[in-house]
């Protein structure tokens, strides 16, 4: 107790040092911890930007499809997967999509669009669609409604009510089609490559206008625990693949945004690295100046029986004290830095990445693990720190401290 | 009487080549249980050193010291260690308590050292207080302390760890002379007392005077040893 009384007081006995030096460690934990934060909340946006949009967290579909995107891939039978999706807890909500490439042309303008079919009612639970609409009504199952991205509906130069007509090829017999649509809602999702490359109608028009039954070319899936949607473990992964299809994950799906969360868990990890070597740095100095300015009197506690390890022990203890106050300040400033983060988001303006756009000001989300581990690290790293001049004081020789102080 | 310090050959050395510093040249001494001992002599004679090397503290290059039958050139640095701890007290001339500790806790802390009980601690504190008349000041910090208090304070410290050998190095040199000589008196009585030896490195008269031997140190070796029977 005497020791730990000894150490906490000498932390004092210099305090414009040490408030320097928590200052220094304080300012680390703070900025490791935002930074974290920061980089957590995009990487949650980016993976909810993918899988709530359009995508899903998971996708059944034909093998190939996603490769070759080939219409012919198609599932012709549904129905035995949709029956084990209804019939699998795990699973929230799920919806049928006919996807075909085609060309969508108005009385001004043409292009080429990625046409969905979709489920209205199922999509309302799956995707963003009915969110996104900013203009129009969202589907009703009537047979010639169309929803236009806004970027193709400013290029086609067509507002709600506007005739479309879009023209394919009939899956099977490759014969060309044309079916006349009108423009009844128009979607913003965000991402320019969705506003100006995607339409949708009815799923049911869809199967009929492309002649493939009940088929479909992808079922996206939304789980009750998100976190779920990368195991390999999931019943869908393990029963329903087979010679002619797949199930697959957000992160399977999308392995460009796998890489890229990897890399951000990493540039976090670069970027602690680097701060908290810079403040050991401080620490080191800090300790090394408190060690110099007391030689005579550590050298006079040796002298008097105190072992190496015991003037060790004491250098380590005042490190751990400079540690914990440290912690405890960012602790506190990060928390209330955090509350003004989460009600207020970091303004960071308009800013689209990896086909993800993000909100003007980027919620930031404190987790309670960040307030544990990060402080953690923190005190050892302060102790590894530490660990030097401690082994500096514990070889101070009595002798020659006292006549160098005389 | 048997001794608890004998020295033979003892030789130190610092710098080499044309620097080198004979320090301690040669010296053979025997110091008995319970004397008062004053080592002096001019600056540069070779006091300190030789105090250093039978606190422990210094290494000697030839020689061999014994303190208390224990050979110190056999012990390493952490046995070095509890062997200081338990067998010397050592009084520097600047006091040199541990500012962030109480009187009472500068007392206390080599006790803790030696793994001495809570209580036991409490109770050999109290009575080291009394012993140099501190009572009631042992929640002070050192820089609430004046010069002599602060000393008798190291004093206590030295004594309470119950040592055989107390080594005093120019313990009175930073004070004046009515309080040096009131905490020569009460050194002297701890000696009488308790028996405790106790040895001086100094210059000052009146420790000199109260000795019951001088040893006259010049260039490292003994220049005379004589019993002060006036002490």
């Amino acid at each position: 107790m005497l020791m730990i009384r000894q150490a906490w007081r000498n932390i004092f006995r210099n305090i414009r040092r040490t408030v320097l030096t928590c200052t220094l460690i304080a300012s680390s934990l703070v900025v490791i911890i935002l930074v974290d934060s920061i980089i957590n909340s995009m990487a949650g946006l980016m993976v909810k930007g993918i899988t709530e949009t359009i995508e899903g967290e998971a996708q059944i579909y034909h093998s190939g499809f996603r490769d070759q995107f080939d219409p012919e891939l198609y599932i012709s039978d549904p129905k035995s997967i949709i029956s084990k999706l209804d019939s699998d807890d795990e699973i929230k909500t799920y919806a049928s999509r006919v996807i075909v490439p085609s060309m969508i042309g108005s009385s001004y303008n043409s292009d080429g669009v990625i046409l969905y079919g979709v489920d209205a009612e199922k999509e309302l639970n799956t995707s963003r669609l009915q969110s996104a609409v900013i203009e129009g009504d969202y589907l009703t199952g009537s047979d010639r409604e169309l929803i236009l991205g806004r970027l193709i509906a400013e290029k086609l130069e067509v507002g709600i009510g506007d005739r479309i007509v879009i023209t394919s090829s009939e899956i099977n017999t490759n014969q060309m089609i044309q079916e006349l649509f009108r423009v009844s809602g128009i979607v913003q999702f965000g991402p320019k490559e969705l506003d100006e490359g995607f339409a949708f109608i009815n799923l049911s028009t869809a199967q009929r206008m492309f002649n493939i039954g009940e088929g479909v070319h992808q079922i996206a899936i939304r789980f009750n625990n998100p976190e779920l949607a990368n195991s390999p473990d999931l019943d869908i992964y393990k029963t329903l693949p087979s010679d002619t299809l797949e199930a697959k994950g957000w992160l399977a799906l999308q392995p460009g945004l796998g890489a890229i969360l990897e890399m951000t868990g990493l540039s976090t990890l670069i970027m602690g690295v680097m701060l908290f070597i810079l403040a050991s740095l401080g620490v080191v100095n800090s300790i090394f100046m408190s060690i110099y300015e007391r030689t005579y009197e550590l050298a006079v506690s040796k002298a008097i029986g105190t072992r190496p390890s015991g003037i060790a022990s004491l250098v380590l203890l005042e490190g751990l004290f400079l540690a914990l106050i440290s912690c405890f300040f960012g602790i506190i400033i990060t928390f209330i830095l955090g509350i003004f983060l989460q009600e207020n988001g970091l303004p960071l303006g308009h800013m689209e990445f990896s086909g993800v756009a993000f909100p003007d000001n980027l919620p930031v989300k404190l987790t309670l693990d960040q307030f544990v581990n990060f402080p953690f690290y923190v005190v050892l790293l302060t102790l590894v720190a530490a660990i030097y001049p401690a082994i500096f004081a514990a070889r101070i020789i009595p002798a020659q401290a006292v006549q160098k102080a005389l | 009487m048997s001794n608890v310090i004998e020295i033979q050959n003892l030789t130190r050395k610092y710098g080499k080549g044309v620097a080198e510093v004979i320090a301690v040249n040669q010296l053979s001494l025997n110091i008995e249980y319970g004397e008062f001992t004053a080592i002096i002599g001019p600056s540069g004679s070779g006091k300190s050193t030789l105090l250093n090397l039978i606190g422990g503290l210094d290494n000697s290059d030839e020689g061999q010291i014994l303190l208390a039958g224990n050979n110190l050139a056999s012990m390493s640095g952490k046995k070095m260690s509890d062997f200081r701890r338990d067998h010397i007290g050592f009084i520097f001339q600047a006091y040199n308590l541990i500012p962030v500790l109480s009187a009472a806790e500068n007392i206390e802390y080599i006790m803790l050292l030696q793994g001495i009980s809570n209580a036991e601690r409490s109770k050999r504190v109290e009575e080291m207080l009394h012993l140099v008349g501190l009572e009631g000041l042992g929640n002070r910090r050192p820089s609430e302390l004046s010069g002599g208090q602060q000393q008798r304070v190291a004093v206590a410290r030295a004594m309470a760890s119950e040592p055989e050998i107390i080594l005093a190095d120019e313990p009175t040199a930073n004070l004046d002379s009515k309080t040096g000589a009131s905490l020569l008196d009460m050194m002297k009585g701890l000696n009488e007392e308790k028996e405790v030896t106790f040895v001086f490195s100094t210059h000052d008269e009146m420790i000199m005077k109260r000795a019951k031997r001088l040893i006259h140190l010049r260039d490292g070796s003994i220049e005379r040893d004589e019993s002060n029977t006036n002490a």
